[in-house]
């Protein structure tokens, strides 16, 4: 006798205890596997995004060594020496520098882009301490005459361009010998810098790396401290890596805070659901615990047999939701970065993400399960094989009582009191249903307001057709019609409905670094006014408008004055209103301010909205008849931005209903099964079938409209808290009240058919066994 | 036959043992003892504690106030872990509902006990049948708890609590919960394992029961013992 029992013995039998409740209980193991299968394709497509959303730049900027700060001198004010001295500062990790530095004008459209003023620097190593170039085609400048070009983060060298001559305003013709990119932007165009003098340079620059760089007020520091010595007035100008880096996913940044809140929303939701039917299974399992214990099992050991039986399908569920995420994940990012320039920065999967998910996601359910296993743990033997057998009447007895002086039907007061003899029990459902409601109310409502962002100015059934003018930008055959001419044929074919003209300028802003863009509109604006926040559109000549990233990037506010500049010709300009969302490099102005700008700038593209109905293939055959050089388009029906957002907003609202809805139902199939005893005593003593069903459904039915009611509400609030504090995207009042009666009575609603359909099922079986069986089992 | 099981060795003693619930008092002050070889029949009206004494012996539930000792062994000496080991090798209990495992078959439900104290799965599962065998219920080892008569699943429990050869067997209103044929086939399985020199300490309020099956009767009432008697010997 003294060999056996021992310590260490009987973990076969805990083995044999959990594949036996595993394998007996389904519906249990099924809900928890399906909950951890949804949740953790949830977390790993949450963990993905958030991964991605600001990793792409730091990686590709870290491999360049890129500046934390360019920085502009005046030549005139300091010399040479002085500026190499700022780069021995202590807080300065490395310097590169000075080179000089020109502006030139490029008139002619050229390699895609407009004409305009360009930054040209003058480098005779692309590599060095800081800004280390990268080469994409062709070969660094090494004689005067040659010249390279920043391809910035977009486009792919062109091999065919490698050769050709740039001409520049008032200088000698450059031959262009090969393309970088400067995750920096500390240039446009690099030459040798024996070729500067020729283009008359008006600056000199200077790039730094600094030890402390986290935040802009760092990168101050860190340049206060370089230039300290010189002279007042030298340092004309600054150029900061973190403006970079926003303006690096400007685009994905107008609605990547709203996926990570749906990203945060999953990670949290699913988490809390997990916990509830993990705990919920612990719970239900108290009599169960007690007959363990009885036969012998240690603490540990029943501790053991639990978690073993929710690790199971926790991580059968773990390793299916990981891989459907996986597959998952590559469509997703691709769709959330969607034309966003990525340049020489790859966007992809993170290993890390579906490592974190394996370990994390297991964690989970074992911490979840810990914790009331712990509690049966401490639970006397005695009492837990009692628990359950008994539940304590007297507040359920009160309540019916009292609802029996109604009239209501006897099954509906049986199932109205319910709740309150196991009030424990009634607050997890309780609990999870309002989870459920808030994530389904919170998803829905940002969806909402996410396609009202999207279809704001667009007429419902009317296609779009954008009508591209070839030029040698575009390397396309340019028309042989004029701006006007072309305006009216657009007009007089037949289905047009509206015609807008759009021209483009790059521009400088007096006061900063970078070129910048300004989009002129002539012609309808209807669409254009469905877009406005605040102010109004651009009327008289001198006005523009910009959405809040513009705005916020450059310290600007509607009201404000700016300088804009092209070709040296300064127009001031004033911010007459505020954008729903926008480029952070642009502005939108009218044609009557191109006349001040650009009077001989042509029209780049027009958008025709067709009538309703028209036939749109019969307008862009028309239009290509009518001129070769015109290359007509129809437009997809939501912008791209619009369609990522709400395609990913549904994949995760659709994941999170699912993962909320289990939760919901096993709670109450857990609630329905420990009532079985009850049912069949009802019956025993002359309750039908149907009356059963009734009383059970009653009784969740009041939880689910209880939890409904305080879901909703929450969800609401939680809908308001988000769209008010999305920065890069200012949504009007119509945008943000998306919440109407019908809808929140169909959410309300929803919260009770998943309690009751959670009901339904349980109760039907519970109502269809002979009541002997029901009596029979404890 | 009182001389004769009064000189075995004592198994269970009780030492002035109390248990109170939130202030009601389920036992107040109980003292006995079990020696090896006795049949107990403890009786009395319901809710006078008689449940409670049971699961004190068997580590199910603490005293308040009081030792118990089994086998010299003081069981408020021993934690949770070490209530558990002491279960497995020296108790078999047997309840009025039964309690076996809703999820395994008869079998694995009598094996399982083995199981815990390291016996090979095999082995195990050879003695659970031979079990089965003897208390006739062999042909349902495969059957789920739910699908067997409450007779037949007190006999897999029986079959059960025996596995481990238990120094004391336990018995909470065995026939409680059973027709009187049922119940008659479990007195008769109690009174064979006796004469098998099993030690027996069987709650009950049938006093058929009692008579037929135990060597020595105590009844209790508000949480106290009252009497102690030696019933007739069936012939
Ligand atoms: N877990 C418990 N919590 C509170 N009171 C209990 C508990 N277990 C038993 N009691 C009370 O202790 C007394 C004795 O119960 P019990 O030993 O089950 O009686 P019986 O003799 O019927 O088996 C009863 O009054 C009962 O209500
Ligand atoms: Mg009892």
């Amino acid at each position: 006798m003294s060999g056996r029992g021992g310590r260490s013995t009987g973990w076969g039998a805990v083995w044999r205890a959990s594949r036996a409740a595993v394998r007996r209980r389904r519906p249990q193991t099924v809900v928890i596997g399906l909950v951890v299968l949804c949740s953790s394709t949830t977390v790993l497509l949450a963990l993905t995004l958030l991964g991605s959303a600001s990793a792409p730049f730091d990686r590709a900027f870290a491999a360049q060594r890129g500046a934390h700060a360019v920085a502009v001198f005046d030549p005139t004010r300091t010399s040479g020496a002085a500026l190499a001295q700022t780069g021995q500062r202590p807080g300065v990790e490395a310097a590169a520098g000075p080179f000089d530095q020109a502006v030139v004008e490029i008139s002619e459209d050229w390699n895609g882009q407009p004409a305009g003023a360009r930054t040209v620097v003058g480098r005779a190593d692309p590599a060095g301490p800081v800004d280390r170039l990268d080469l994409r085609l062709g070969r660094w400048v090494t004689a005067p005459g040659e010249i390279v070009v920043n391809l910035g983060h977009q486009g792919t060298p062109r091999p065919e361009l490698l050769g050709s001559t740039v001409e520049v305003d008032g200088a000698p013709p450059l031959r262009l010998v090969g393309f970088a990119s400067s995750m920096t932007k500390s240039a446009d165009a690099w030459v040798v810098p024996e070729q500067m003098p020729a283009l008359r340079p008006t600056a000199v620059q200077m790039l730094y790396r600094f030890r402390a760089s986290d935040t802009e007020a760092q990168v101050d520091a860190g340049l206060a401290e370089a230039t300290a010595g010189l002279a007042e007035g030298s340092l004309t100008n600054v150029q900061s890596y973190l403006a970079l880096k926003q303006a690096f996913s400007a685009q994905a940044d107008s609605y990547l805070p709203l996926m990570m809140v749906f990203g945060v929303l999953g990670l949290v939701v699913s988490v809390l659901i997990i916990g509830n039917v993990v705990s919920g299974a612990v719970v239900s399992g108290y009599r169960h615990i007690g007959v363990l214990k009885a036969i012998g099992f240690t603490p540990n050991q029943v501790v053991a047999v639990y978690l073993a039986m929710v690790a199971v399908p926790g991580t059968v569920g773990c390793l299916l939701g990981t891989l459907l995420g996986s597959l998952l994940a590559s469509p997703v990012l691709q769709m959330a970065f969607s034309g966003v320039e990525t340049g020489s920065a790859a966007i992809g999967p993170r290993p890390w993400a579906p490592v974190a998910c394996l370990l994390g996601m297991p964690a989970v359910v074992v911490v979840t399960a810990l914790i009331p296993a712990l509690r049966a743990h401490w639970l006397p033997a005695a009492q837990a094989i009692s628990a359950g057998s008994a539940p304590r009447a007297g507040r359920g007895l009160r309540v019916q009582r009292r609802l029996s002086n109604t009239r209501l039907p006897r099954p509906v007061v049986l199932g109205l009191a319910q709740p309150f003899t196991r009030p424990g029990r009634a607050v997890m459902t309780v609990a999870a249903i309002v989870l459920g409601v808030t994530a389904v109310t919170l998803t829905t409502g940002l969806t909402s307001t996410m396609v009202a962002f999207g279809a704001a100015g667009r007429v419902d059934g009317a296609a779009r057709i954008q009508v591209e003018v070839g030029s040698t930008a575009n390397r396309r055959t340019a028309p042989k019609l004029t701006d006007s001419q072309i305006d009216e044929l657009l007009r007089g074919l037949p289905g047009a409905d509206r015609v807008t003209a759009r021209a483009l300028l790059q521009v400088r802003l007096v006061g900063y670094p970078q070129a910048r863009f300004v989009n002129f509109y002539r012609g309808d604006t209807s669409a254009a006014a469905a877009q406005m926040v605040a102010g109004h559109l651009p009327e008289g000549p001198g006005e523009v408008v910009a959405g809040p990233s513009f705005l916020r990037q450059h310290g600007l506010a509607v009201g404000d004055r700016i300088t804009l500049d092209v070709h040296g010709r300064q127009v001031p300009a004033t911010i007459v209103g505020e954008t729903v969302s926008g480029n952070p490099r642009a502005v939108d102005s009218n044609w009557s301010t191109l006349q001040l700008l650009g009077p001989d700038t042509q029209a780049v593209d027009y958008t025709v909205t067709l009538a309703p109905g028209a036939d749109a293939k019969a307008y862009l055959d028309a239009v290509r008849t009518a001129d070769p050089g015109l290359h007509p388009a129809l437009l997809g029906s939501g912008n791209t931005v619009t369609t990522t957002v709400v395609g990913f907003a549904s994949v995760f609202t659709v994941l999170l209903t699912i993962v909320a809805a289990l939760g919901v139902f096993n709670t109450v199939l857990l609630t329905v099964r420990e009532r079985r005893r009850d049912l069949g005593m009802l019956k025993s003593i002359g309750m039908t079938p149907r009356q059963v069903v009734v009383m059970t459904v009653t009784s969740v039915a009041a939880l689910g409209v209880v939890g409904g009611l305080s879901g909703i509400p929450l969800g609401i609030v939680a809908h308001r808290l988000i769209v008010d504090n999305v920065a890069v995207v200012a949504f009007p009042e119509s945008m943000k009240d998306v919440w109407h009666p019908p809808q929140l009575a169909l959410l309300a609603l929803a919260g009770v058919v998943i309690a009751v359909l959670g009901a339904l099922v349980p109760a039907r079986s519970a109502a269809r066994l002979p009541i002997a069986r029901v009596l029979h089992h404890e | 036959m009182t001389s004769d099981s009064s000189r075995g060795q004592v198994v269970v003693r009780l030492d002035d043992v109390h248990r109170e619930y939130a202030g009601t008092s389920a036992l107040s002050g109980v003292s006995m003892q079990i020696r090896a070889g006795e049949a107990v029949a403890v009786m009395g009206p319901s809710g006078c504690g008689k449940s409670t004494l049971l699961n004190m012996i068997a580590g199910l539930d603490r005293p308040t106030g009081g030792t118990i000792a089994v086998h010299d062994e003081d069981l408020g000496r021993l934690g949770e872990t070490g209530l558990a080991l002491f279960r497995r090798r020296r108790i078999g209990m047997i309840f009025q509902f039964f309690n076996l495992l809703d999820d395994l078959p008869a079998l694995d439900n009598v094996a399982l006990a083995a199981q815990l104290t390291g016996v090979p799965s095999r082995r195990a599962r050879t003695r659970a049948l031979e079990l089965l065998d003897e208390l006739g219920v062999a042909k349902l080892k495969d059957s789920y708890p739910g699908t067997l008569s409450g007779g037949e699943r007190q006999r897999v429990a029986v079959a059960r609590a025996l596995m481990n050869r238990p120094d004391l067997l336990l018995a909470d209103e065995p026939t409680g919960a059973l027709d009187s044929r049922s119940g008659e086939q479990v007195m008769d399985l109690l009174v064979a394992l006796h004469q098998t020199g099993q030690t027996l300490l069987i709650v009950t309020h049938d006093s058929r029961l009692a008579t037929r099956c135990a060597s020595r009767l105590i009844e209790m009432a508000d949480g106290r013992v009252v009497r102690e008697t030696t019933p007739e010997p069936v012939a």
